[in-house]
């Protein structure tokens, strides 16, 4: 076969597969809209000559080896930086190049893995300046090498919130305090799954021992209840959440602080998953992603998918999911036999049992609670692009809108720049509670998938 | 004319070696960085003013939201979290044209 496997997407999912390929001396081509590869984990410092050392010693040495392997196959990978895949169909991809000059490209074998976005959760008061998701203000420590503005209060659930708190404060960041909106006694319950990967587990009571000694508060059971400030942040206000998060509003909270992280997880990215055609399915979290089988092909068996697009599971086994791809993309090459792969395959399997097991522990403490989406208040804006609201999205249930294509008619949620991005999660989480179906439908992506300007249709019209 | 301070970074920049125009006023930055990464370290968080006249900042810093809209050397709602440095840039934030033609 002619034509070279194509990988949209370098985060751990992505090299990982493309080093796998290379190491069977199949050359790739990579797109990545970034303008260094490494995805959201590690993708490193954008400028030279930071020292990582306030990211700790064994993130660090992960990051160091995996650009090293992938920068001793480089002559296998024809990597494109900031090339953004904006469309595309089950033969083709439309990819905008650093000009932004749109081109086609024809693919034999493809891998999707472009990775996932935040779970936005809309409070009173969450597009103030201040706050932001926590993840892109980790982005900002680890990639940008900033500290955020004044002192930091981190809430949401997850293990990401006390790893981000000790990587604020070995950054030299004030932390004022974690609010884990689970209860303790749900994390405990579930430490013999956790034990499934020690090392984490360890990790995890380190971070916990690290904020201890630099008198950095976890509070468990807490969460969010508004944010407050004349255009920017000022203030936040907190309160003990029960069993199903309904905060107690007789003993509010209110902490001075200048910026609010928000992380209540994940949704993988579904935009170019759905364009191709590909057959999905809905999550315990509630959120849409691409099925796959145990080869991580899709329903298209030459496109297959890895890391976050088949649904979260950490940066470890999206680096697996890739390698698994990949042995199945050179097994449909004729690269490696059948008994070549499957040999392969178990070996990969095997290392992301124990952190399926981990993970689903991690998911069942950080189920999100049901009175999560009672938050936001009747005037708190829902779609920000489109300026809709609460109440506008209460009217549009209450007369009877059942899923999220009726909803997006009624009330133009997802049709601004993030194509709903950040409303989705939210608009969801409501059809679902109000429907009690569990399949509301998602929201379709457009063409294309980011914003292009005009002038990137001129190249390919003089090529036609 | 006077620069405007970096005062959020971990560490110091190893080179400078780029000048942006933010707002009508230089400040420094290195190869790489991204524009968010420059408002950021001079503490600019109020970034733009959307179709709705509200303020808003970054907020996902990775593409996705669009909340951090700048104009960048006349060209209006740029990503400042998708836009690497370049000397000379032209950085102007809560511009919005929408909103400024209503207003007048
Ligand atoms: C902001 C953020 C922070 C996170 N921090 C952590 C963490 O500290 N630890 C952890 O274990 N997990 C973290 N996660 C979860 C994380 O996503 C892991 O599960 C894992 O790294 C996923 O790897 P991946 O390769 O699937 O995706 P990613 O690492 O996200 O890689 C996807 C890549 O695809 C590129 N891409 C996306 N769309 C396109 C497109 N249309 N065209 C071209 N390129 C595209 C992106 O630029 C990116 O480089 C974080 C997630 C987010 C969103
Ligand atoms: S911060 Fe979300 S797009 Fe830039």
């Amino acid at each position: 076969m002619s034509l070279r496997p194509v990988i949209v997407g370098g985060g751990s999912a992505g090299m990982a597969a493309a080093i796998e390929l290379a190491e069977q001396g199949v050359d790739c081509l990579l797109f990545d809209e970034a303008s260094r590869p490494g995805g959201v984990v590690y993708r490193g410092p954008l400028r030279a000559g930071v020292d990582l050392g306030y990211l700790g010693a064994r993130y660090s040495k992960a990051l160091q080896t995996l650009h090293e392997d992938f920068a001793a196959n480089a002559e296998h990978i024809d990597l494109r930086l900031n090339h953004r895949v904006v469309g595309g169909d089950t033969e083709r991809l439309m990819v905008l190049d650093a000009d932004e000059q749109l081109h086609e490209i024809d693919y034999s074998h493809l891998l999707l893995s472009a990775g996932c976005h935040e779970r936005n959760v809309p409070f009173p008061g969450w597009t103030l300046p201040g706050v932001m998701l926590l993840g892109g203000l980790q982005l900002q420590i680890k990639s940008g090498a900033v500290k955020p503005l004044g002192s930091t209060l981190i809430a949401g659930t997850g293990p990401l919130l006390p790893l981000v708190a000790c990587q604020l404060h070995a950054a030299g960041a004030k932390v004022a305090g974690v609010y884990e909106a689970c209860a303790f006694n749900r994390i405990a319950k579930e430490s013999l799954a956790l034990l499934n990967k020690p090392q984490l587990f360890l990790d995890g009571l380190s971070m916990l021992a690290y904020m201890k000694l630099n008198g950095i508060a976890m509070h468990y059971g807490w969460g969010l209840v508004s944010a407050s400030g004349e255009g920017e942040l000022r203030e936040v206000s907190l309160a003990p959440y029960g069993q199903d998060w309904k905060a107690d509003m007789s003993r509010v909270r209110r902490e001075p602080v200048d910026t609010l992280a928000v992380g209540y997880g994940f949704i993988p990215r579904t935009q170019l998953s759905q364009q191709l055609g590909l057959t999905h399915g809905f999550s315990d979290d509630g959120y849409l992603r691409a099925v796959c089988n145990v080869w991580q092909q899709s329903s298209q068996a030459h496109i297959h998918l890895a890391g976050d697009m088949g649904g979260i599971r950490g940066g470890e086994a999206a680096m697996l999911t890739g390698r698994i791809a990949a042995v199945s993309i050179l097994q449909q090459r004729g690269v490696l036999d059948a008994n070549q792969a499957i040999e392969r395959r178990e070996r990969y399997l095997g290392k992301l049992a124990a952190i399926t097991r981990f993970r689903a522990g991690v998911e069942r403490y950080t189920q999100r609670g049901a009175a999560q989406i009672e938050l936001p208040q009747a005037d708190t804006v829902i779609c920000r692009c489109e300026h809709v609201t609460r109440s506008d999205i209460d009217l549009a249930l209450e007369q009877g809108v059942q899923d999220m294509a009726s909803l997006k008619m009624r009330t133009r949620v997802s049709m601004g720049d993030c194509q709903g991005r950040m409303c989705v999660g939210y608009c969801s989480d409501r059809l679902r509670a109000s429907t009690g179906r569990a399949d509301v439908g998602w929201l379709r992506p457009r063409f294309p998938i980011d914003p292009i300007p005009f002038s990137a249709f001129q190249h390919l019209a003089t090529e036609a | 004319m006077q620069t405007l301070e970096r005062v959020l970074d971990i560490q110091p920049l190893k080179a400078a070696d780029i000048t942006l125009q933010l707002n009508g006023q230089a400040v420094q930055a290195a190869e790489g960085e991204t524009v968010l990464s420059v408002l950021n370290a001079v503490g600019l968080r109020r970034l733009a003013q959307n179709d709705h006249g509200q303020p808003a900042g970054a907020f996902c810093g990775m593409g996705v939201c669009h909340c951090c809209l700048v104009a960048i050397d006349g060209r209006p709602k740029r990503r400042a979290c998708q836009t690497v440095v370049r000397h000379g840039m032209r950085v102007e934030t809560e511009v919005n044209r929408v909103v400024e033609g209503a207003q007048s």
